[in-house]
């Protein structure tokens, strides 16, 4: 029988802080307020979600602040079902990509407030294109969950 | 051999601690400054190289796609050049030797780190193999701590005047970093203070150290064709060297250091510099630690092995002296690890080009730039000179 | 750039290197590749290798690890992060520079000692935004793939025949990971991940070490009678926001027009006789092949669909299987090197291409969604 070799099993754990700095803030503490902030640049014109210090086509800075909608156009989604260590989320979850109203770029969040136990039940509630609203959170700490998810707001499509 | 090269501009950050600034903010904040001292828009660059420490120092993986924009490299070629410590200097390499290629004439070098944001001296200990080393080495203190004693022991060096003199570098350099605006630690310490300060790895003193910073370092690397039109002083790269060792620490004799010491000869002989101390203007030696930056000395053939000491306390490498090192305030007063080897090249560079403002070695004109990573490993040198 | 930069050997590790330590594997190839050259190691004048901390087995500054493995004591050598063709770039330069005579390139990954891929691709996600979201590369592909699908109409069955072809070209391939046959039902039917993608349409997680010998044109003719010569490049990041970007139309494009152009090439879909796409999610190839202008826009689908980019295709793609059979995360670019000296040098034995090879392409990417593509061009 062929010698059998060790192997060490380790994990690596560290502590982080990390600074949103002052811009990434007032977005956070907007989410607080329930509004949801970008910045438009002066250059190009477009409103950037979330709000950018600098825009990253022109990289100039950017301070004028623009609140956009919470109402938004789905650009494309998946039905996330698989596992792995020291996932954020735990599925079934929806993550999508949503062009907000009065954004030039699209925000990534998730699509809830719907039936996920199933790829058809989802299917009859959200494609390409479908309209979807912000969700907020009881508790607002200032973080990318203070908006819960964003759900199909099924008569006001389009 | 190749193309020359110059550097045309360099940026560096506020450095400290920056929790003012996100990740990619503080980046943006190097590259525009850099931008800015080259008189260039972002429309001028070829390519970028990147480099920092682990992702685990911020805890963000592969961290050039999330620093992107703020090294506005969307639509361009990037290469994420990693040595460790030295990951600066290798950065700096890197640009050097793509514009050298003629496959770019205008490339940006990015080193950066946020150490306040994560855990430097655990994520330090995962450099060493999980099997062997881990346990032993106690982050980087406790492998300079080592290779400090062997030093001391080998040439007898008196352990007195040692510790004057490691007190005399650290002094010197924290006197100097109130002459650099950008630097990090900027506090007034007696010699005394220095001596008597609490012991964290033997021989290795409270002030002896390298902190924790925040901060980012960009540099411009330009062919020679392009940096002539451009009518501005340049710091023209006269040599690049770099060596490496084996990753068991016991396994190479790190006294008579042979990858700092070898790397030395390599960039001598492209610089044809015969007699570095005389020749040379002024030195920025990466000194995490004043015994280390001593036992440079001694590899860079600055001076002879076990006589550091000596001529540190007769002032030889402070400024007035024969080559003075440091004049930035060092490593010892601001390490951002991943950009602390290209803030090496950026000082050389303004020094030779006469940009060092109220640190400026008078009438620089030939300047070297050192940095060096791994478990005791890596040496990676630069000559910049103000002749082509 | 005045003179040329040919390869001019090529070694790879076999998937028995899972049981054996990282360090060994890495010394074992490298020694393989200099005997093969019968170049001592003190010949070498450079070494670029590539590998990343997050896929190196919990070690941290990968290179100081493995420095002496790949070569290095007392070399003048560097290392690229993320992406080995990053290094096989470099190494380039290091020669068109006029340093250094000839350039080893050495990428590793041992993907059976890591977490798994998005455990730690989640960590390329900016901490505040897209990580607490579950971005990571496989979900940011899913949602390009229901992009790519809706507006070029690809099917489904498209996009899983891309896995029925490479795992069965890794058949032939004794260096690949995954070979085998399978059926488009069964890619379907496997473990769904993040819709549209299942199981088998993601690149598995493997183990492997390329190494490869590069020389200034008048050294790689001294050292081997077939040199393969390296003929251009490209390289583009995209922005690092996923909602800013256009999944459908990101970077690769200019890449390919650009590498085309330093390589003298003018219609790719005629002049390229062999492509190694790197194509982590299945459906990527086709998209890839579509901006990589081997087909028209859209067209992806029907040009898998036409047998052009099967083995023994007019254009075949991916011969060796692709990241889909053989994923070592960091070194995958380098399999795409490898596998195109292989078939250039007419060494791909079972998996060889049934055509005469001139001109091969060699593409990677990593970040989500194609965040960034390089693209090199190789030439008999």
């Amino acid at each position: 029988m062929a010698k059998e070799y060790r192997t060490l099993h380790t994990t690596v754990d560290l502590p982080y802080e990390l600074a949103f700095g002052a811009t990434l803030t007032r977005f956070f503490d907007g989410l607080s307020e329930e509004k949801i902030l970008g910045t438009r640049c002066p250059k190009c014109g477009r409103v950037l979600v979330p709000a950018r210090s600098f825009c990253p086509r022109c990289f100039i800075d950017l301070d004028q602040w623009v609140e956009v909608g919470q109402m938004g156009t789905v650009e494309t989604w998946s039905l996330v079902s698989y596992r792995y260590f020291g996932m954020a989320k735990t599925p079934p979850y929806i993550t999508a990509l949503i062009r907000l109203d009065g954004a030039d770029v699209s925000l990534t969040h998730l699509v809830g407030g719907i039936d996920l136990s199933s790829l058809e039940m989802v299917r009859t509630h959200l494609s390409i294109g479908t309209r979807v609203k912000a969700v907020w959170a009881k508790e607002k700490p200032g973080s990318i969950f203070d908006i819960e998810y964003f759900v199909p707001v099924e008569a006001d499509s389009h | 051999m190749g193309r020359s090269v110059a550097i045309m501009g360099t940026g560096q950050t506020q450095h400290g601690k920056r929790f003012d600034v996100s990740y990619p903010e503080l980046v943006k904040e190097a590259v525009q400054r850099a931008l800015a001292d080259a008189g260039l828009s972002p429309e001028d660059i070829d390519g970028v190289v990147a480099g920092t420490m682990p992702s685990m120092m911020e805890g963000v993986a592969l961290n050039h796609l999330y620093l992107a924009d703020a090294m506005q490299v969307v639509g361009k070629p990037l290469l994420k050049t990693e040595t460790c410590g030295s990951t600066g200097m290798s950065v700096a390499h890197t640009a050097f030797y793509w514009v050298a290629s003629g496959m770019a004439d205008v490339v940006l070098a990015v080193g950066y780190e946020k150490m306040y944001e994560g855990d430097s001296q655990a994520t330090m200990t995962t450099v060493a193999d999980p099997w062997i080393q881990r346990s032993f080495v106690a982050g980087a203190p406790g492998i300079f701590a080592m290779q400090s004693n062997m030093w001391i022991d080998r040439y007898h060096i008196p352990e007195d005047r040692l510790r004057e003199a490691a007190a005399v570098i650290s002094q010197r350099n924290h006197d100097d970093a109130f002459d650099n605006p950008f630097a990090h630690i900027k506090v007034r310490v007696s010699l005394d203070e220095i001596m008597n300060a609490r012991i964290i790895t033997y021989p290795i003193r409270r002030w002896d150290v390298c902190p924790n910073s925040d901060g980012a370092c960009a540099v411009i690397f330009m062919s020679e064709s392009r940096a002539q039109q451009m009518g501005r002083p340049a710091a023209w790269i006269k040599g690049v060297g770099y060596r490496g060792d084996e990753s068991y620490l016991g396994d190479s004799d790190k006294v008579r250091w042979n990858t700092a010491i070898d790397a030395a000869k390599e960039v001598y002989q492209q610089a044809g510099i015969i007699n570095p101390r005389r020749e040379l203007d002024v030195a920025e030696v990466y000194n995490p630690f004043t015994f280390m930056e001593m036992l440079l000395y001694e590899c860079f053939g600055f001076c002879d092995f076990g006589e550091a000491y000596d001529l540190v306390l007769q002032g030889t490498f402070s400024r007035g002296g024969d080559l003075p090192c440091d004049p930035s305030g060092g490593v010892l007063c601001t390490n951002p690890i991943g950009a602390t080897g290209l803030i090496r090249v950026a000082e050389a560079a303004m020094q030779v080009t006469g940009k060092a403002g109220t640190h400026q070695i008078d009438g620089a004109r030939l300047a070297l730039a050192h940095a060096m990573g791994g478990v005791s490993q890596f040496n990676g040198l630069m000559i910049l000179g103000s002749d082509r | 750039m005045g003179d040329r930069v040919g390869i001019v050997a090529v070694a790879e590790s076999t998937p028995a290197i899972a049981k054996e330590n990282l360090m060994d594997a890495v010394y074992w190839v490298t020694k393989e590749l200099l005997d093969k050259v019968g170049v001592e190691r003190e010949e070498v004048g450079t070494i670029v290798t590539a590998a990343s901390d997050v896929f190196h087995s919990g070690i941290s500054c990968a290179n100081s690890y493995y420095w002496e493995a790949s070569g290095g004591f007392l070399k003048n050598a560097s290392r690229q992060d993320a992406d080995s063709l990053f290094a096989f770039l470099y190494a380039c330069m290091r020669i068109l520079s006029g340093h250094f005579e000839t350039a080893m390139v050495v990428a590793l990954t041992k993907g059976s000692e890591n977490p798994e891929n998005d455990t730690v691709t989640s960590l390329y996600a900016d901490p505040f935004y897209h990580r607490p979201l579950g971005i990571n590369e496989t979900t940011a592909a899913a949602l390009q793939m229901r992009q790519y699908m809706e507006h070029y109409g690809i099917s489904l069955e498209q996009c899983a025949m891309v896995t029925v072809k490479n795992l069965g070209n890794a058949l032939y391939n004794p260096y690949a990971h995954v070979r085998k046959r399978v059926t488009v039902d069964e890619v379907l039917r496997s473990q769904p991940i993040a819709d549209p993608l299942t199981a088998m349409q993601c690149a598995p997680k493997s183990d492997g070490v390329v190494a490869v010998l590069l020389a200034r044109e008048d050294k790689a003719k001294k050292l081997t009678d077939n040199p393969v010569w390296f003929r251009g490049y490209s390289s583009a990041m995209d922005t690092s926001t996923l909602g800013d970007r256009d999944l459908l139309n990101g970077m690769l494009s200019q890449v390919a027009r650009r590498a085309y152009a330093m390589a003298g090439i003018v219609d790719p879909s005629t002049e390229v006789d062999v492509a190694e796409i790197s194509e982590p999610y299945a459906f990527q190839e086709l998209l890839w092949c579509e901006q990589l202008g081997l087909c028209p826009e859209g067209g992806g689908g029907r040009l898998l669909d036409s047998g052009i980019t099967g083995l023994h295709g007019r254009l075949p793609v991916n011969p060796s299987g692709g990241v889909l059979a053989t994923n070592a995360y960091v070194a995958r670019g380098l399999y795409r090197i490898a596998e195109a000296y292989w078939q250039l040098t007419k060494r791909a034995g079972e998996h060889q291409v049934d055509k005469t090879v001139h001109t091969a392409l060699a593409h990677s990417t990593h970040g989500f969604a194609g965040q960034s593509h390089t693209v090199v061009i190789l030439g008999d």
